[in-house]
């Protein structure tokens, strides 16, 4: 049996008496591009924090390559790459500096690091920007920065909390590029998106998490083959009703996520 | 497209980083934002080369009141430290050692605005990368060596050092290194107490209580201090301050302080000083182990924010409510009677709103008032002339409140980007800001000048009254003009109420800080000639005929800027959403 690339056992993380994650149990296995989806506030940004050693679980354990992240924190950190929700990017600096301050901080010698961040500007098509500050890049060129600094390690993990956010498509197809060639060469990628159509052109496995458990999880094509609740037929349901239908069904309960006709009838 | 190398790794086979190269990456990462927050700015218009010469030689006067203000504290401890063995008071090396402590503390608290406007990083975000705990508590000891606070400690304790060495030769050696180790053990007793402040006050109702009693404690300094004057000025040599003053300096010797002075004093024989140094190093020790605590707590992943007090939906959530609304023109509130304009009253309820939840930033406004009735209280300070007590007084109070009106915007955050595209006038979103800081400087101006007026030994003459109003019209209004100029010029985002160590940011930016500065005392520079001219030439109305053209002067200015607030925010809004909506 080979080791999962990330493992949670009862992962749980609560603020107060709001319970954020609750009991979650994931296993991404070596080489998957694992799609972690749910609705607005489901928990996936502290799941992720949870995984990168940002925010520290309530209850729970957390394995990354075989390795308990608590206790392995500065080695496992080496071994993952991280896009935050927020980029986490040092404004003041211009974006080589800030390559090359994020390869010596990875312990990359000083020849590597200013040949991996020459490469990456140029991939990510910011080489011509690289003497501007961070601070007056638009929000598609930090995405495509953060991810130059996420990879440029070379991680065997990858996670990456909403990377197409703000991209436009050109910036997309970049970094889409680039995570096909990193899954390509063996790592494991882990996403979360509201983009449903690139998670189901990306990805191979998808958790869904809502109000803060995991409801669904398993291969793409598993998800698609289980029957579906209007007993649509097997393998031709896409990602979106996969997803409404699961979200969907739990927001049934929930009056304020109905919207009748009658309401908001000014707008038309 | 280049091609990228590949990269072949293993948990198990990756040789360890070097300390080295991680501490020298971050000292590198910290010297790169110097040099791009000094040397980046470059002005492509007449406009900005101008402005930008303005601002440098403002920062050359602000600076060297600044550096005035670390020379005195600094020449004081080295005079200080020289009388106490050269007149044979070795005793009050302790407390001078206590006083430099808490003046270390102080202006590390309070961060003198300038500094904490430096833009710099945040160094809680280097938890991300693969540090162990050691070198992170290395990091976060060194970090911050350059502060304020830090400079002014160690210059102060080097002095200190110079002034015993000068006193008495024979105890330069020991005075160095005892006051090297308490330069250690202060560096550490400040990071201990800003990081457990900065968890403290990453809690709401903490730092309410926080503001508090910082007020309280101003407040019972000036009171203590006013109780020593008053003491002094009738020969009394047993007041209770003063016996409470004596006692306290026994308990010194069993606290850093007195373990530093001793280690200096008992030089003669050398075990005893070992010892006083021994119990130094401990506290230091001490002091590093409680704030290694929280960084630990920090590292491994600590929530530093509010609890998310998110309930999950209620079981008959409240339907929306039809609405008529109501198509007419804004102007309709002519028609409807109402003084205020619909965005107007809308900007003032918002505003209002979010004051409301900053208590903590209501109690830091209204602290100067607290001054002002201990100063009220002192027969010296009123009896001296109430010419000079009013006009004083409520300069003073206005101090705080005034910075706030460079940066309207600056709380407002993405949310500016709506003035943009409502149909709103800008006139008419300033106009309610000002509104808002204009009740607030009423409410204040007004309590102070009704304990002034209660207060005083001797009436206040009409003729000081009116000078005084026209003054802060004057002022007020000045501040308006330029604090709107600035904050559609130059807006800055930032989070009120929360602390300098949660790196919000603060509520002006430098160029702004340095304004504040100078208009309100360059104001008050304007103001004591003229009432001084009134009192020696026996004119007292002089004032009131010199301040009314000011006011008047200032409140057409305000209108002017207000006239043309429109017009100023299209020439700059793309600063405007750049500083704000990218924030």
């Amino acid at each position: 049996m080979t080791t999962p690339a990330i493992d949670t056992n009862a992962l749980t993380r609560r603020f107060d008496d709001f319970t954020a994650v609750d009991h979650v149990n994931l296993r991404v296995d070596a080489g998957q591009f694992f799609g972690f989806l749910g609705p607005n506030g489901a928990g996936k940004s502290t799941t992720i924090k949870m995984l990168t050693g940002l925010l520290a679980p309530t209850s729970g354990s957390i394995r990354i390559l075989g390795e308990d992240l608590e206790a392995n924190s500065a080695e496992i950190k080496r071994q993952i790459g991280v896009v935050p929700e927020g980029m986490a990017l040092f404004g003041r600096l211009t974006a080589g500096e800030y390559l090359q301050f994020v390869g010596r901080m990875y312990g990359l010698d000083r020849a590597t690091t200013l040949n991996r961040t020459r490469e990456l500007l140029e991939f990510m098509q910011l080489a011509d920007d690289q003497k501007k500050l961070i601070a007056d890049f638009s929000h598609g060129m930090q995405k495509k920065l953060a991810l130059a600094a996420a990879v440029i390690h070379g991680p065997k993990v990858l996670f990456l909390d909403e990377p197409f956010e703000g991209v436009d498509a050109v910036a997309a197809g970049t970094l889409k590029a680039m995570l096909q060639r990193m899954i390509a060469r063996g790592a494991t990628i882990f996403l979360t998106s509201h983009v449903l159509e690139i998670v189901e052109r990306l990805c191979t496995h998808i958790a869904i998490i809502h109000r803060g458990q995991l409801v669904a999880q398993g291969s793409l094509d598993d998800l698609r083959t289980g029957q579906g609740a209007n007993g649509q037929d097997a393998g031709k349901r896409n990602l979106e009703e996969i997803f409404l239908e699961i979200v969907g069904t739990a927001r049934e309960g929930n009056p304020a996520a109905a919207a009748p006709e009658q309401e908001l009838s000014w707008l038309s | 497209m280049a091609e990228l190398t590949g990269h072949e790794n293993a948990l198990d086979s990756l040789p360890p980083i070097p300390a080295s190269t991680q501490l020298l990456a971050v000292a590198w990462l910290r010297w790169r934002i110097f040099l791009n927050n000094t040397f980046r700015r470059q002005p492509k218009s007449k406009l900005q080369i101008v402005g930008l010469v303005f601002v440098v030689l403002l920062r050359i006067v602000v600076w060297s009141i600044l550096a005035l203000m670390v020379v005195g504290p600094v020449v004081g401890s080295g005079y200080f430290a020289w009388l106490a063995i050269a007149e044979g008071h070795p005793q009050s090396l302790a407390s001078l050692f206590l006083g430099i402590t808490l003046l270390w503390l102080f202006v590390s608290v309070n961060g003198f605005g300038v500094a904490a406007a430096i833009q710099s990083f945040d160094p809680a975000s280097l938890v991300r990368f693969p540090l162990r705990f050691g070198r992170y508590f290395v990091l976060r000891s060194l970090l911050g060596l350059m502060t304020p606070s830090t400079i002014v400690g160690c210059l102060a304790l080097l002095a200190a050092a110079i002034g015993i060495g000068v006193a008495d030769a024979s105890l330069a050696l020991s005075a160095l290194a005892a006051m090297a180790v308490y330069a250690v053990m202060n560096i550490y007793l400040t990071r201990m107490v800003g990081a457990w402040l900065e968890r403290w006050l990453a809690n709401r109702r903490f730092r309410e209580i926080f503001s508090v009693l910082m007020a309280l404690f101003f407040a019972s300094f000036q009171f203590l201090n006013l109780q020593r004057a008053s003491a002094h000025a009738h020969g009394v040599r047993s007041s209770w301050l003063l016996s409470v003053l004596h006692s306290s300096g026994s308990y010194l010797d069993w606290l850093p302080p007195g373990f530093a002075a001793q280690a200096i004093l008992l030089a003669r024989h050398p075990f005893a000083a070992f010892a006083h140094l021994a119990a130094l190093l401990a506290s230091t020790a001490l002091f590093a182990v409680v704030f290694a605590f929280r960084l630990k707590k920090q590292f491994l992943g600590e929530y530093l924010g509010e609890g998310v007090n998110r309930r999950a939906p209620a079981q008959a959530a409240p339907r929306l409510k039809k609405r008529v609304f109501d198509t007419r023109p804004q102007s309709a509130n002519a028609e409807t009677g109402a003084i205020l304009s619909p965005v107007v009253s809308a900007c003032l309820r918002k505003d209002w709103l979010i004051l409301r939840s900053n208590s903590s930033q209501l109690i830091g406004m209204f602290m100067p008032l607290l001054f002002v009735v201990i100063f009220s209280m002192n027969r010296g300070i009123s009896h001296f002339s109430s010419a000079y007590f009013l006009p004083t007084a409520i300069a003073y109070t206005l101090l705080g409140g005034l910075s706030s009106l460079y940066n309207v915007f600056g709380a407002d955050g993405r949310g500016a980007q709506l003035y943009l595209l409502a149909p709103v006038r800008m006139r008419d979103v300033v106009v309610s800001k000002n509104l808002m800081s204009l009740a607030l400087i009423v409410c204040q101006v007004g309590i102070a000048w009704i304990f002034v007026c209660t207060l005083s030994r001797t009436p206040i003459p009409v003729s000081v009254q009116i000078s005084t109003a026209l003054w802060t019209v004057f002022v007020v209004a000045l501040n308006f003009a330029i604090g709107t100029l600035r904050s559609i010029q130059a807006p800055h985002y930032f989070v009120p109420g929360q602390a300098r160590q949660l790196r919000s940011g603060t509520p002006t930016n430098r160029t702004s800080a340095f304004m504040v500065l100078a208009v309100v005392f360059g104001s008050m520079l304007l103001q004591l000639p003229v009432i001084l001219a009134g009192s020696v030439f026996e004119l007292p109305w002089l004032p009131t005929l010199v301040f009314a053209p000011f006011a008047v002067a200032a409140v057409l200015g305000y209108g002017f800027m207000l006239k043309n607030a429109e017009r100023l925010l299209l020439a700059h809004r793309d600063v405007f959403a750049e500083k704000l909506c990218k924030a």
